[in-house]
């Protein structure tokens, strides 16, 4: 995903996309990151708990752990709810 | 369905349409710009009888055509990205999880963060095109205008006036109702990210940085 997003909305789009195992460039390609802030962000991950690493061979690679599915559930019930708010858009 | 989908879904085609609309009469616009810009420097077929006249027509419709060609860009970027969006959401087939609606939706946040200048000009180019394309229609409709101590005298031309004054009154319209809906628009959705700002905190506290 391109644009400008939050530092929450970039947390969200690494935590479900690393679901099923992802390496690091597999990341920072599909959350169009450079690889500097890449590392910022999957670091903190990390340290926090909501990511883990794992090591596939001779690849480490990075999995979201059970502690981000309340994040991911948070986020999106969040982000949903704006449309109950708010009044729409119409012609 | 996901009422919050069925909304979604509702407010990006109505965009989707209101960006179509925008495209055509941006593109009537430059057309007429310059269709009036060489009927002013020709003098065709308007015969007037002063020379600054003509000049007042070509400089307006000199700046239709400019209005024109930015509120064809403009909308032309905002209309890529809703675009790609409204596709994914009327594509046919399997049914959108939860996580898709919400990266659609960030994905439309991100979108109206990196337009929201664009939209923002794009209010107010059409408010003011408007206004000059009506300014044009009456101008080029004049067959003569004289000015004198007593009065200004004007003729019109019937054969010109009745169809030119539909056809940039149209143009007048649309580009006054699209300065309507983008500010109902973006309206909406800076309320949304207002909303988002404020919920921030409790994601920050999900995430454990309220600590300090």
């Amino acid at each position: 995903m391109t644009g400008r997003r939050t530092v929450y909305e970039i947390y969200w789009e690494i935590l479900v996309y690393c679901k099923s195992p992802r390496s690091f460039t597999g990341i920072i390609n599909r959350c169009d990151l450079n690889s500097k802030t890449g590392q910022e962000y999957l670091e903190f991950l990390v340290a926090r708990g909501y990511l883990a690493l794992v090591t596939e061979g001779e690849k480490t690679v990075y999995h979201s752990t059970p502690a981000a599915a309340e994040y991911i559930g948070l986020f999106s019930s969040l982000y949903q709810k704006l449309f109950d708010a708010t009044p729409e858009f119409k012609l | 369905m996901n009422p919050a989908l069925n909304q979604f879904k509702k407010e990006i085609i109505n965009f989707y349409l209101v960006s179509i609309i925008n495209i055509v009469f941006a593109a009537l616009a430059i057309a007429f710009g310059i269709c009036y810009l060489i009927t002013a420097v020709l003098g065709l077929p308007l015969d007037l009888g002063i020379p600054e006249f003509r000049m007042f027509t070509g400089a307006v419709a000199m700046i239709c055509f400019g209005l024109g060609l930015s509120w064809f860009f403009s909308t032309i970027r905002v209309f890529e990205g809703i675009g790609t969006i409204k596709d994914i959401l009327c594509a046919s087939g399997e049914p959108i999880t939860e996580e898709g609606i919400t990266c659609l939706i960030v994905r439309m946040l991100a979108h109206y963060r990196d337009n929201r200048k664009t939209i923002g000009t794009m209010i107010l180019v059409s408010t003011i095109g408007g206004c000059f394309f009506f300014v044009l229609g009456i101008a080029t409709s004049l067959q003569a205008l004289s000015l004198s101590p007593s009065g200004i005298t004007f003729t019109l031309d019937n054969f010109l006036v009745i169809p030119a004054m539909f056809l940039i009154l149209g143009i007048a319209l649309a580009s006054l109702l699209s300065s309507y809906y983008f500010s109902k628009f973006a309206k909406v959705w800076d309320r949304r990210l207002h909303e988002i700002e404020e919920s921030e905190c409790a994601l920050k506290k999900t995430l454990g940085l309220d600590e300090a």
